[in-house]
């Protein structure tokens, strides 16, 4: 494909096990040009998702720069999870140590500078919290126009899963998660609406690790790690949330989309985090969000699947 | 078999008044008093329409006045979906019955010690009347059997895109109401939204000549209107749910979960948060959340009573 057209991106996440598989994802579809990747604070802490950034680029061979993202929630104290993705964040298979330093500028100002540089919009994918991105918003509203659209994994219209009203990344900071969905840039949210239906299965795992690349393999063991508490729970398969933020840009007709007003609860007893969408339209608000709903489960399946043999004949020392 | 004593808390409203008339007819229970709530329109009308309802069934239980208004908020009616009168236009003559003294709090917790623990409450309207009873008889929760209510969502709202109208009108009430300890069977807009009545089998029912009939045909005009406006497939009358609930809990599917209701947010107020399909639940199962329903069962059960007046 010809490099003018393909969409300039923005890997924003707390790499995390499906965080990683959206940016394997991303890295092996041609339509995408990863411009930078930045790490927020969220699945663990910011050191850690920082290095397990560095480690995944080179896993993938992402060559963009990268750049550490701020440690804190806008005004929360950090959650982490710890439980899901272990002690490293990414648990499970040994990875490559990093073949490239970090970037010297902080997330917010690199995401300006590929925004600054870039001739057509750039899409900001991100996978974590909302905090850089929110950042980025409050401080460069003038390059809000450079945005063509923020496809985020976070959220569910319908209920929550870190408590029962809030999904884990809104959770986490929702300040920042309102002023990315108030920010007027389109906003696609894969929540937890579509991404508890985007369930890979212990057979899906095997038929990628039977890609027999090295990607393949370490994608197959973060699934399994990765699914190892959600079936402790009671999960017929690894809920993958985060590629649901990259397969939605390249195959929307995969999924179920509808367009609603969404707002943050940044209050509340039980409610904090929360995506609240106005399903039926009661409010009489412009739509701000593409909420991703329902997915062709098989047809995700397969996509990444595919994507793990763009990977063939690739190889790096770990 | 002796019969379920039921207290019915009602801001009667026509989806009530539905719920009323098909109460009636339920033979294995034994309706011992009934209590008006400000909701769908102010408490003088609520009261008023009851009184008028249970006259028209033939209802001879004292009726009584419970709270103008929720604990803490001002109140919010819908005359825009029951109309001033909150009974869709349909005439009533005034009721003869004599008025009981007391309140209503009093009464229900009277009405719960004579049941001996048996006492089931019905309640449709917003729960302050429910409250003020729980807060001023902290026994009280060993004297109720359960709480039926509709009220509230698992999913969604009707009054804001999280908070379900009964619940938003006065959620700390709500809210003390799953904090009771008392079981409580939660009828929301999941279920009552599946048991909707079509126009056809609204009107077939309408069709036939008694006094009860004509009531429920008039009554429900404006409202099977305003339902089709928002593009539901027939009138939902809401507050039959909880009713059949007490006799026919076999018609209906749900879950035990945690229910606790928002009081300190601020798009969220009212909103009833479960804990049904998140990875993190409530400590407790207070509640059973009624979340489907077998609609020609439920249809063909409120046409048999109705006509049968």
């Amino acid at each position: 494909m010809d490099d003018i057209k393909k969409i300039p991106l923005i890997l924003d996440g707390d790499p995390g096990h499906d965080d990683a598989i959206a940016w394997m994802l991303a890295k092996a579809s041609p339509e995408l040009d990863i411009r930078a990747v930045t790490s927020c604070a969220g699945n663990q802490t910011i050191e850690k998702t920082t290095y397990n950034a560095q480690r995944v680029c080179t896993l993938l061979g992402i060559d963009a720069p990268i750049a550490m993202g701020r440690p804190r929630p806008l005004l929360s104290d950090p959650i982490t999870a710890g439980n899901i993705h272990g002690q490293t964040g990414l648990d499970g298979p040994a990875l490559p140590a990093p073949s490239m330093e970090l970037s010297p500028l902080g997330a917010v100002e690199l995401m300006a500078e590929v925004l600054r540089s870039s001739e057509t919009p750039v899409t900001i994918v991100s996978t974590g919290p909302q905090t850089n991105v929110a950042a980025l918003l409050m401080a460069h509203p003038e390059l809000k126009e450079k945005i063509g659209r923020i496809s985020l994994m976070g959220g569910g219209i319908a209920y929550g899963n870190w408590t029962p009203a809030a999904e884990f990344n809104i959770l986490v900071d929702p300040e920042a998660a309102q002023v990315v969905f108030s920010s007027g840039i389109p906003v696609q949210m894969a929540g937890l609406d579509v991404t508890e239906k985007a369930l890979i299965f212990p057979e899906d795992f095997e038929r990628i690790r039977a890609v027999g690349n090295q990607v393949a393999k370490v994608v197959a063991d973060w699934l399994e790690f990765f699914y190892r508490f959600h079936r402790s729970i009671g999960y017929a398969g690894a809920p993958v949330h985060d590629p649901c933020a990259v397969a939605s840009l390249l195959h929307p007709e995969l999924f179920t989309i509808q367009e609603m007003y969404v707002e943050v609860e940044t209050a509340g007893e039980y409610c904090r985090g929360a995506t609240v969408g106005d399903i039926k339209g009661r409010l009489g608000r412009t739509p701000n969000t593409r909420c991703l709903m329902d997915v062709d489960r098989q047809g995700f399946a397969d996509l990444l699947v595919e994507a793990v043999r763009a990977y063939d004949g690739w190889e790096v020392r770990v | 078999m002796s019969r379920i004593p039921v207290w019915f808390d009602t801001d009667i409203g026509v989806d009530d008044a539905a719920a009323l008339l098909v109460l009636g007819k339920l033979e294995q229970v034994e309706v011992v008093g009934i209590s008006a709530v400000a909701g769908n329109v102010p408490l003088c009308r609520t009261y008023d329409n009851a009184r008028k309802v249970s006259q028209l069934i033939g209802m001879s239980v004292p009726v009584y006045r419970g709270a103008e208004k929720p604990l803490f908020k001002e109140l919010k009616a819908a005359v825009n979906v029951h109309g001033e009168d909150g009974l869709g236009g349909a005439e009533l003559p005034p009721s003869q019955a004599s008025e009981p003294s007391g309140a209503a709090w009093d009464a229900l917790y009277r009405a719960a010690v004579e049941a001996k623990g048996e006492l089931e409450v019905v309640a449709v309207g917003p729960l302050t009347n429910l409250a003020i009873a729980i807060g001023k008889y902290p026994h009280l929760k060993t004297l109720i059997r359960r709480i039926l209510i509709m009220g509230g969502a698992a999913k969604g709202g009707n009054v804001t895109p999280s908070a379900e109208f009964n619940i938003y009108v006065d959620p700390h009430a709500a809210q003390m109401v799953f904090k009771s300890g008392i079981p409580v069977v939660m009828c929301g807009l999941d279920v009552t939204h599946r048991a909707y009545l079509t126009a056809e089998e609204l009107a077939e029912i309408g069709n036939h000549d008694t006094p009860v009939c004509r009531f429920f045909r008039d009554s429900t005009r404006d409202l099977l209107l305003f339902h089709e406006q928002w593009g539901e497939p027939g009138i939902i009358l809401h507050d039959i749910c909880p009713v059949l609930f007490l006799t026919h809990p076999e018609i209906y599917q749900g879950q035990e979960a945690g229910v606790f209701v928002e009081t300190q947010g601020t798009i969220t107020n009212g909103k009833t948060v479960t804990d049904l399909w998140s990875d993190k639940e409530f400590p407790v199962k207070n509640t059973f959340v009624v979340l489907d329903v077998d609609r020609p069962a439920f249809v063909s059960l409120v046409r048999d009573a109705i006509i049968s007046y």
